[in-house]
């Protein structure tokens, strides 16, 4: 009676092992055998510095040859939202020894004692990064950030089947009813894009143009035309595939698809919009803090921080980096905006929300949208 | 033989096709040359090509068998005696130890994963006042495996069991069996059928959990499920659709390798 169950379950395990094991072979043979799992792991031996980053967002290239030149290991771990990363960080995580959080969460990050101050001696290249870009009001004198990559919100359309007269919001705030359009799955960018609209900052705390941006929204959300809300990837895929008309995207996600596609376009509108910068920071507990400065400086060099964007499609803050880039990224609109636009306020940096009431506004507009 | 009504077998076959469709559609998917998938671009095999250069899929693929296999292993063993205990015993805190075994299974996820990593911070917190450390990764992922396991396995081995008394067992005794023999020959054949269901539950709940791994991993160790759901936010490429073909097939062939041979004994239990 017992033999068939014993054999079923022999059978079982073998097949398993054996699958494991063609999984595994490749991985042994590989030049790098990946990190053996260890009890005891020495702080701070400055040859493995850690990284937890946005998937997709190093050209590998670029950590392989940092590897080489300093005989280090480099580990990459992604997330896929700032929010994600901060629980894992506040939960006392992994020793990480370097964030890529977007600009607004920085300061969170400082008060909850994340970061450590930067060490600007270590980091010469600093000097390449664009003067607009430093000193900026989410991390004054730079203390804790470097800026790293960043990209505006822009509208986004297939010209095989829709191409729009101008970039602008009124496409998808105004009168017209029947342009299929998607909103990024994000409060802030949906109500900073109706805030935009009607000539408002993007952060702003004043009721009553909330209450403006409130109403605006119901009214958009109502239309026939609205598709919903959706990340970047789902949009580029729905405009790649010619089901929609107008897409609010972040630039980049879009732009990477133009290498597929040359009809999908991106433009800023002309209310402007609003932009965020990821940084790069340095944990509090990062056992090798110099291997991270380095790293940090490593990226600010002219030619890496162009290699990435040309990887990223992303625009970078690297003035020094600029020449270098593709010729598609340095003449395409919507990576460069006119200067005036940063200074003006078209281009609103998405801010910190002083906690209580703004917040729980903001909150409240999203909440009901995405309820409806 | 019955005739099955033909709106019967129509509802039949809708099921089947809900439930395959999309894995159907990923495989149809992982031939496509195009790099987000939105549109058919024509046919090719790069993504196999792509996904085998790939040394992070390939060292997430080896750290989710190897965390599934011997968490499985372990929350098996642990599990299976925690059911025995339970149906075999009158302990004085029974509801208490059920309420605890229940609770795992009902706790949302993301409560269990960032408590666990509390867990784990203030251990190493304590470690460190003596001189030692460990990062996060296997360790920490296989014991938190471990731990959501075990609670699937001693309910399925428990309920298989409910339904048999004392007698059994006693019969065993009376007709001169020592404790180990009627443990092994009567209480063991019994519970099997549920220790080897508690142990496949345990086990495919290893392999696709993403919370609870994501906050226990640490520094370098990734899972599949945690490579596949980081990667959102730009877009997941297509040799993961080639991976997940893969995945299938190799299912489908031990599924039907298994049948092969299990066929001619012909007693199932």
């Amino acid at each position: 009676m017992r033999r068939p169950l014993l054999g079923a379950l022999l059978i079982g395990v073998t097949l398993l092992s054996g699958c494991y094991r063609i999984a595994q072979t490749p991985a042994v043979k590989g030049a790098s055998k990946p990190a053996t799992p260890t009890l005891a792991v020495t702080r701070g031996d400055g040859k493995t510095l850690r990284v937890f980053i946005w998937s997709e967002y190093i050209d590998p290239d670029i950590v392989a040859a940092f590897e080489k030149a300093n005989g280090v290991k480099v580990l990459l771990d992604t997330y896929e939202s700032n929010e994600a990363m901060l629980a894992k960080l506040q939960g006392g995580g992994s020793e990480y020894d370097i964030a890529v959080p977007s600009n607004y969460v920085i300061q969170t990050m400082v008060r909850a004692g994340l970061l450590q101050p930067l060490r600007k001696a270590l980091l010469p290249n600093l000097k390449n990064i664009g003067p607009g870009f430093l000193n900026a009001s989410y991390d004054p004198g730079n203390t804790y950030s470097v800026p790293y990559q960043y990209a505006a919100t822009g509208l986004a359309f297939n010209t095989s089947r829709y191409t729009p007269p101008t970039a602008s919001w009124n496409l998808i705030f105004g009168p017209q009813d029947t342009l299929k359009f998607i909103l990024l799955d994000d409060p802030r960018e949906v109500v900073g894009a109706a805030l935009k609209f009607l000539g408002f900052s993007a952060n702003t705390t004043d009721v009553a143009q909330l209450r403006a941006a409130r109403d605006l929204l119901r009214h958009t959300v109502a239309k026939r035309g609205f598709q919903g809300f959706d990340g970047g990837p789902g949009t580029r895929n729905k405009l790649l595939a010619k089901q929609i008309d107008l897409g609010q995207i972040y630039v980049g996600d879009l732009l990477i698809a133009t290498e597929e596609d040359e009809h999908v376009q991106v433009q800023l509108p002309q209310e402007g919009t609003t932009i965020s910068m990821d940084t790069l920071v340095v944990l509090k507990r990062s056992p090798n803090p110099e291997l991270a400065h380095r790293f940090i400086n490593d990226i600010l060099e002219a030619e890496v921080g162009a290699a990435i964007s040309n990887y990223t499609y992303y625009a970078t803050p690297n003035a020094a980096a600029q020449p270098l880039l593709d010729d598609f990224l340095r003449e395409v609109p919507a990576l460069n905006p006119p200067a005036a636009w940063l200074t003006n306020g078209k281009l609103d940096f998405i801010g910190e929300l002083p906690s209580g009431r703004p917040q729980r506004l903001y909150d409240r507009i999203w909440t009901e949208l995405k309820s409806r | 033989m019955k005739r099955t009504h033909p709106a019967l077998s129509a509802w039949a076959w809708l099921v089947y096709a809900f439930l395959y469709l999309p894995i159907v559609v990923v495989i149809v998917f992982s031939f496509n040359d195009s790099r987000f998938g939105a549109t058919w671009a024509g046919f090719t095999t790069k993504w196999y090509g792509n996904l085998f250069a790939r040394a992070d899929v390939r060292e997430a693929v080896a750290h989710t068998l190897e965390i599934a296999l011997l968490s499985t292993v372990l929350s098996t063993l642990l599990g299976t005696l925690v059911g025995l205990g339970l149906w075999r015993y009158t302990i004085r805190f029974r509801t208490g130890l059920t309420f605890l075994l229940v609770m795992p299974i009902v706790m949302p996820d993301v409560v269990m994963g960032v408590s666990l990593l509390m867990f784990y911070a203030f251990v190493r917190g304590l470690l460190e006042r003596a001189g030692w450390t460990f990062d996060n990764g296997f360790w920490t992922v296989l014991l938190a495996h471990v731990t959501f396991q075990i609670s699937y396995v001693a309910l399925t081995v428990r309920s298989r069991l409910a339904g048999y008394g004392r007698d059994l067992e006693e019969a065993a005794r009376d007709l001169g069996a020592t404790g180990l023999k009627s443990f092994l020959h009567v209480v063991l054949p019994l519970a099997t059928p549920g220790v080897l269901a508690g142990a496949l539950l345990a086990f495919t709940l290893s392999l696709d959990d993403f919370v609870v791994t994501y906050f226990t991993s640490g520094s370098g160790f990734r899972t599949l499920p945690v490579l596949i759901y980081t990667n959102v936010k730009r877009g997941i490429t297509p040799d993961i659709n080639a991976l997940s073909a893969l995945l299938v097939l190799v299912t489908v062939v031990a599924i039907i390798t298994a049948n092969a041979l299990l066929r001619p004994r012909r007693s199932v239990p």
